[in-house]
């Protein structure tokens, strides 16, 4: 161990955070251009990361253990699967991004960035933590930046929805610290010593009660983040009310962490009681990926139709998961960054608009496409792309989940199937109404087009969303081995056994 | 006999400060200065001391002093360094308010330090009789000090109902004491551990009754529920500059005493108390989550976060000895968050001024940004956010409350902080989230205080206390880690 290159990245936003602050109140035009500077580092340092990455194993890399708060046996242990790896680079792409579009940000700026960016520390802290205690200490504590961001810098209703954000996360988070709890004593009950370690816990012999009591308490919490039909309330509002920034941030990693957590935690350490409530996470998904759609269909604000899709495309997500095949988690586990990419494209796009003509009713707009061509296009691409059109990366994701939950969960798959075709209907009725025709409202007439700085902000999405498109496999190599490892931890300390084709070598034999 | 003066050598030098002071004062009436700098010796000195006996318990290990009267152990010197820790902090948070009242000055800070040695006495008390003295002279100085004020009939009002309530609570708590007596025959703690330990008690029920009633009477000084009721009040009602003390003080002593008493005198019982403990901290966290929701005075509020704090220590409590170092560690970290909370308190309202309405921090974090962010970082600690001092602190007495059995008990305090987030986070919500009050209205709160410099320095160890153990835990963990009363 050389190099601790996950504790730099948690401590290097963390630092820019504390740099930012300490630039003069007055200078307001160095803070946004100082905050993104900063925020490119931890870009960089993903990227050496991903490259740096071994492929095709599915052991933790980069791994780091050093003894925290040994009397009650925390360690500071971090590592990096291929599942936590794509997210890190995800988290790392969009903040820099997301910081850049906030330029209609004036009002105590300074703290703004550095809440970003401490938001930032604590989600890479999220996905690199390989200690219970640890996990649970930055699923916590991001609640606090984002809080703020909402709280502060939102539209009318801030209060209302950054408290609502608050409460409902931490919730769950409560029962999922019980949960860890719980654990850590039953690791003291059957090796002796308190631990929190995740690799220990992988050691537990849990019976099938514990696993069921323990599966809820932390599936509430992960649920809840995800968020998970019926949960899901908190979501439109913090969207709503959030600053562009926060709802990039908020759509496209906050919710990762749920989802996350399902694959790192619920699938391997309570496998029996996985495969016992893949019925009812299965249902929760599809009536999640059908009605996010519908009520995505009725919305008349466009932020909170966005807002309602990602339900929707969470829901795909959890179908996948719980599917227990190898296209599944994969699916999956792509989803979550493709989902991350298109929908945190579509708030900074809808963000714009927004600074331009201050409403997101979808009712004030119509014919954009004649004054601001570049736009459209660019919301037509991502539209496309959340869609889920060959070629893009939505596409890769929602068709291995389809494959991948048919195998298992054949009549489930179906149904989300309808979900690709609602998500068409709500998004490209939207674009019609916002963007073709005539132009019907004056105030849409002298509407400015993307500029050269938004143009590059949307390029690099633009780009990714393209390369994962048409070569998924940069993204699958990394993935595979850690979801194989997940799934054959499942099938080892369970009942459960996957099907040949939900197994990639399998299938890929049987056509030969 | 050997009185083994270095076992109460704190006690001791914190009273002589007390009696210098108002020496200097009747015979010079000297400048603020003067007593200032009284104070700041006294201070240093008793650290010193705490420090000497801290080095002196490592070294040999438990000693008793004054024929059995008092102890010197870990636990003692621990409540020791956390009460020196208290004043220091309370008087200098305090000190504005205690100069505007002129010629009180002298009584106000002699009696802060009494208290202080009486409280700290409740740590190393090891007889029952000596325990209710010390209960008595702490409880006392902050009758008096929670009315020092007596211009404002608010405070006239705190003072006698604390009075009041407390003497109370002292009469039950010394009732216990003589049920124990008849049915033991030992008033010392050891004595009566090991006599319980050694004999079977055939009529049990007035043992059982004796170690309810000493349990209440240190639940009073706790403010756990359902012996809260004079917290409100007297919180709200005294000077605002020295109630961060009352309170700290207070907590800590009654939880010193009887960490002590049950853990030593009762060890035997623990199947009865620990169960009636459980249930008054259910009750504590419970009552004091869902009375601080509805307060819209912050210094009400702070009373009943408190009842629900007292709850989560008791939970400590209950667990039993492994349950100690928690409780340390809880206490040492939530006192720095009151007294810093009241401080910041002080500042908003006029010195010896009462009660603070929540929706007088409207903008505050923009018109003050250190001291909002400051009182952030205190509301987020009591709520027990990871990061912070308040969740280790939680984390570590659930975790033993959990070994002990208690796990409905963990649950129904994992419930009750999340709850507590609401209240918490009302204060954020009115600091940081809401449009800023514009014009001072008289009468009303300041609007941007201007805090001195010990003041700041006094937050800024808060705050430090908060984020650094809240962080690095094991500084403090390791210290209290063997802080057994045996």
């Amino acid at each position: 161990m050389d190099f601790p290159i996950l504790t730099v990245l948690i401590l290097l936003p963390a630092a820019a955070a504390v740099i930012v602050m300490l630039l003069p109140e007055e200078r307001q035009e160095l803070h946004l251009p100082v905050g993104v500077a900063l925020s490119l580092a931890p870009v960089a340092l993903g990227g050496l990361l991903f490259y740096q990455f071994e492929r095709g194993t599915s052991e933790f890399q980069f791994v780091e253990r050093a003894s925290w708060i040994p009397q009650l046996g925390i360690g500071w242990i971090l590592g990096v699967d291929g599942i936590s790896v794509l997210l890190i680079v995800l988290t790392t792409i969009l903040v820099p991004i997301a910081l850049a579009a906030s330029t209609s940000i004036t009002d105590r700026s300074r703290l703004f960035i550095a809440m970003t960016l401490l938001l930032e520390a604590g989600l890479i802290g999220v996905f690199v933590a390989l200690d219970l205690f640890l996990f649970f200490v930055f699923f916590e504590v991001i609640l606090v930046p984002m809080a703020f961001i909402i709280g502060i810098w939102g539209s009318e209703n801030r209060v209302y929805a950054a408290v609502k954000f608050f409460i409902y996360t931490a919730s769950g988070s409560a029962l999922m610290l019980a949960g860890i709890i719980a654990l850590a004593f039953i690791h003291r009950s059957q090796f002796g010593v308190l631990s929190f370690a995740y690799s220990d816990m992988l050691a537990l012999d849990l019976s099938l009660t514990t696993q069921r009591w323990l599966f809820g308490a932390f599936a509430l919490a992960f649920a809840i983040k995800v968020p998970i039909f019926p949960l899901h309330t908190w979501l439109p509002d913090a969207h709503v009310q959030a600053p562009t920034a926060g709802s990039v941030l908020l759509a496209g990693v906050l919710l990762k962490m749920g989802t996350y957590g399902f694959l790192r935690f619920n699938l391997p350490l309570f496998s029996q009681a996985t495969v016992d409530f893949v019925p009812v996470m299965a249902v929760l998904a599809v009536v999640g990926i059908i009605y996010g759609a519908a009520v995505a269909i009725v919305q008349h604000d466009l932020k909170r139709l966005v807002a309602y899709s990602s339900v929707s495309h969470l829901g795909f997500i959890v179908l996948g998961i719980f599917a227990l095949t190898e296209q599944g988690l994969q699916g999956g586990v792509v989803q979550m960054v493709n989902h991350g990419l298109t929908t945190g494209a579509l708030f900074l796009l809808v963000g714009m608009l927004y600074d331009r003509r201050h409403t997101k009713e979808i009712s004030e707009f119509g014919g954009l496409a004649n004054t601001m061509p570049i736009f459209a296009g660019v919301f037509l691409f991502m539209a496309f792309a959340s869609i889920g059109l060959p070629g893009l990366n939505g596409f890769v994701g929602e068709f291995l989940i389809l494959i991948g939950s048919y195998s298992t969960l054949p009549v489930y798959a179906i149904l989300a199937a309808s979900g690709v075709i609602l998500a068409a209907i709500y998004l490209l009725w939207a674009y019609e109404r916002v963007f073709t025709g005539p132009v019907t409202k004056d105030e849409n007439r002298a509407v400015r087009d993307l500029g050269a700085r938004e143009i590059a902000i949307l390029a690099p999405l633009v780009a990714l969303i393209i390369l994962l498109g048409v070569y998924p496999k940069i993204a699958l190599d990394v993935i595979e081995p850690s979801t194989q490892a997940v799934l054959d931890r499942v099938e080892a300390t369970s009942d459960f056994e996957v099907p040949a084709v939900g197994r990639v070598a399998e299938l890929a034999r049987s056509g030969e | 006999m050997d009185l083994f003066y270095l076992s109460v050598a704190t006690e001791i030098v914190l009273v002589a400060g007390a009696v210098l002071v108002l020496m200097v004062d009747v015979f010079k009436a000297p400048s603020a200065k003067v007593h200032a700098s009284i104070a700041g010796a006294t201070l240093v000195t008793a650290v010193g001391l705490t420090i000497w006996q801290w080095d002196r318990v490592v070294d040999v290990g438990p000693s008793s002093g004054f024929a059995g009267m008092v102890q010197l152990d870990r636990p003692a010197v621990i409540v020791k360094f956390i009460l020196v820790g208290v004043a220091a902090m309370g008087l200098a948070a305090a000190w504005e308010m205690m100069v505007s009242l002129g010629p009180r000055l002298a009584e106000g800070l002699s009696l802060v330090f009494v208290a202080t040695a009486g409280f700290m006495m409740m740590g190393s008390g090891a007889n029952l009789i000596m325990i209710f003295l010390a209960l008595e002279i702490g409880s006392i100085a902050l009758y008096v000090l929670a009315g020092i004020a007596r211009e404002s009939s608010t405070a006239d009002e705190a003072a006698l109902k604390y009075f009041l309530l407390g003497a109370f609570a002292s009469a039950i708590f010394v009732y216990g004491i003589a049920l124990v007596f008849a049915s033991t025959g030992r008033l010392d703690v050891y004595e009566i551990g090991a006599f319980l330990g050694a004999n079977i008690v055939l009529k049990p029920a007035v043992l059982l009754i004796g170690i309810s009633l000493i349990i209440v009477g240190l639940a009073f000084k706790v403010t756990a529920a359902p012996f809260h009721s004079w917290a409100p009040d007297v919180y709200q009602g005294a000077p605002a500059g020295i109630v961060g003390f009352m309170a700290a003080a207070a907590k800590v002593g009654g939880f010193a005493a009887m960490v002590r008493i049950l853990n030593v005198a009762f060890a035997r019982y623990e199947f009865a108390w620990s169960g009636g403990l459980g249930a008054l901290a259910a009750f504590s966290v419970v009552l004091g989550t869902l009375f601080a929701i509805q307060q819209s005075d912050f210094r009400r509020l702070l009373a009943y976060s408190g009842v629900a704090h007292a709850g989560f220590i008791l939970t400590g409590v209950a667990a039993g000895v492994d349950g100690l170092p928690g409780v340390w560690f809880y206490l040492a970290t939530y006192v720095a968050m009151l007294i810093g909370s009241f401080t910041i308190a002080a500042l908003m309202g006029s010195p010896t001024g009462s009660g603070l309405s929540i929706s007088a921090f409207a903008g505050f974090g923009k018109r003050s940004p250190v001291l909002a962010g400051s009182l952030a970082v205190f509301m987020f600690g009591m709520s027990g956010l990871p990061l912070t001092s308040g969740f280790v602190g939680k984390f570590s007495v659930f975790t033993q409350a959990w070994i002990a059995g208690f796990e409905w008990l963990v649950v129904v305090g994992l419930l009750a902080s999340v709850a507590g987030f609401f209240f918490y986070l009302k204060l954020i919500v009115t600091m940081y989230f809401e449009a800023p009050v514009l014009a001072e209205a008289p009468g009303t709160a300041t609007l941007k205080p201007e805090p001195s410099f010990v003041v700041k320095v006094v937050l800024a160890f808060a705050v430090l206390v908060t984020l650094v153990l809240g962080a690095f835990p094991s500084l403090l963990l390791d210290f209290v880690a063997d802080a057994l009363p045996f």
